[in-house]
């Protein structure tokens, strides 16, 4: 009797120990993940820049209005 | 290679600069200092005064419309061609100003101070000599001016920009670690545009992989954020002394003035110094 409520008492602590162990592990890749995307420079953010390298052709300064 | 924490500083740097920006608006305005960013060398530089040439050749070319169509309304307008005399000698300092200088922004934003404000003293006199109906009438005549000369500006600055802008795809070249040489002289040539070069840059990086399209943005932002401090501190030296510098100006051109024998224009100068003497707060524009 003892042996059975010890063997099924190890059992539930293996399993609540690998729901914890399953639950940090997948956690930590969240988090690797949404830090890498952080980090990551999208696409639109490089054509911004690349864009704002070059100037305009038809580019003017603005002095005001005669009239 | 940039790390993205320095990338991070480097943008606290560029929060820091918007904020000298905004509590530094009275002397010189944000629209100014982001012109100035291209004049790092000689070629933004000479865009820079040269365009500068062509707004001033610009409003001149409107107020002489102006003052005929004043004349033939029978108006005085000897207060108005005074002010476009006193553009004319402006003219003829940006045409001399040297854009190799070391001090080139400065003399940049000291003439398009004055600029604006010969504009905006010909455009309040006017206001007091005609009604709406008939501003709007002048208005109509003189938007769409041109003539031979403004075209010749035109070329001259659309030449420069595809130097400046050669330049700059030779850097992203640079960082992007691939060339194309045919790209460049096409655009050099005038058969692609600048918005073609964009495009075919843009596509090469995007193919890139992500560790490498980080390093081309990280260094991307770096030197946009450097160009924008160093155009905040000449703007900021350029903002010291401004009064001094502009009474000096005024000095000169009334000298010049007096040896032509005018003397409207020299009436005109005159009360501007009286002016900036009875107003000096040793704020510029």
């Amino acid at each position: 009797m003892n042996k059975k409520i010890i063997s099924i008492l190890s059992l539930f602590i293996i399993l609540v120990a690998t729901a914890i162990t399953f639950s940090h592990f997948n956690q930590s890749t969240t988090d690797t993940q949404d830090s890498s995307s952080y980090n990551d420079a999208t696409d639109e953010q490089i054509d911004e820049e690349i864009d704002d390298s070059f100037l305009d052709e038809d580019d003017e300064i603005e002095i005001g209005e005669m009239v | 290679m940039i790390s993205f924490s320095s990338l991070a500083v480097a943008d606290e740097a560029e929060e820091a600069s918007d904020i000298v920006s905004a509590t530094e608006e009275t002397n010189i305005d944000n629209e100014t200092v982001e012109e100035t960013e291209i004049m790092n060398n000689s070629i933004g530089a000479e865009i820079r005064l040269l365009q500068l040439e062509k707004a001033i050749t610009k409003n001149l070319l409107k107020g002489e419309r102006a003052v005929e169509v004043l004349k033939a309304l029978g108006h005085n307008t000897s207060e108005l061609e005074a002010i476009l005399d006193e553009m004319r000698l402006l003219l003829a300092e940006v045409q001399e100003a040297d854009p190799e200088a070391h001090d080139s922004v400065q003399i940049f934003v000291d003439l398009k101070s004055d600029a604006r404000a010969l504009t905006k003293q010909f455009r309040d006199k006017i206001r007091e000599l005609l009604d709406d109906a008939k501003l709007n009438e002048i208005r109509e005549q003189i938007r769409e001016m041109t003539n031979d000369e403004l075209e010749n500006y035109s070329k001259r600055i659309r030449n420069r920009i595809r130097q400046l802008n050669r330049n700059q795809l030779h850097r992203l070249y640079g960082i992007i670690g691939e060339t194309n040489e045919t790209l460049a002289e096409e655009y050099e040539n005038g058969n692609i545009t600048v918005g073609q070069i964009k495009s075919q840059v843009c596509k090469t990086v995007n193919q890139m992989t992500k560790e490498k399209k980080n390093q081309i943005f990280s260094e991307l932002k770096e030197y946009k954020i450097r160009r924008k401090i160093n155009a905040q501190v000449s703007a900021d030296d350029a903002a010291t002394n401004f009064q001094v510098r502009e009474q000096t100006r005024l000095n000169n051109r009334l000298q010049k003035a007096e040896t032509t024998n005018d003397a409207q224009l020299q009436q005109q100068i005159q009360n501007r110094i009286g002016n900036k003497t009875n107003n000096g707060n040793g704020k510029g524009k």
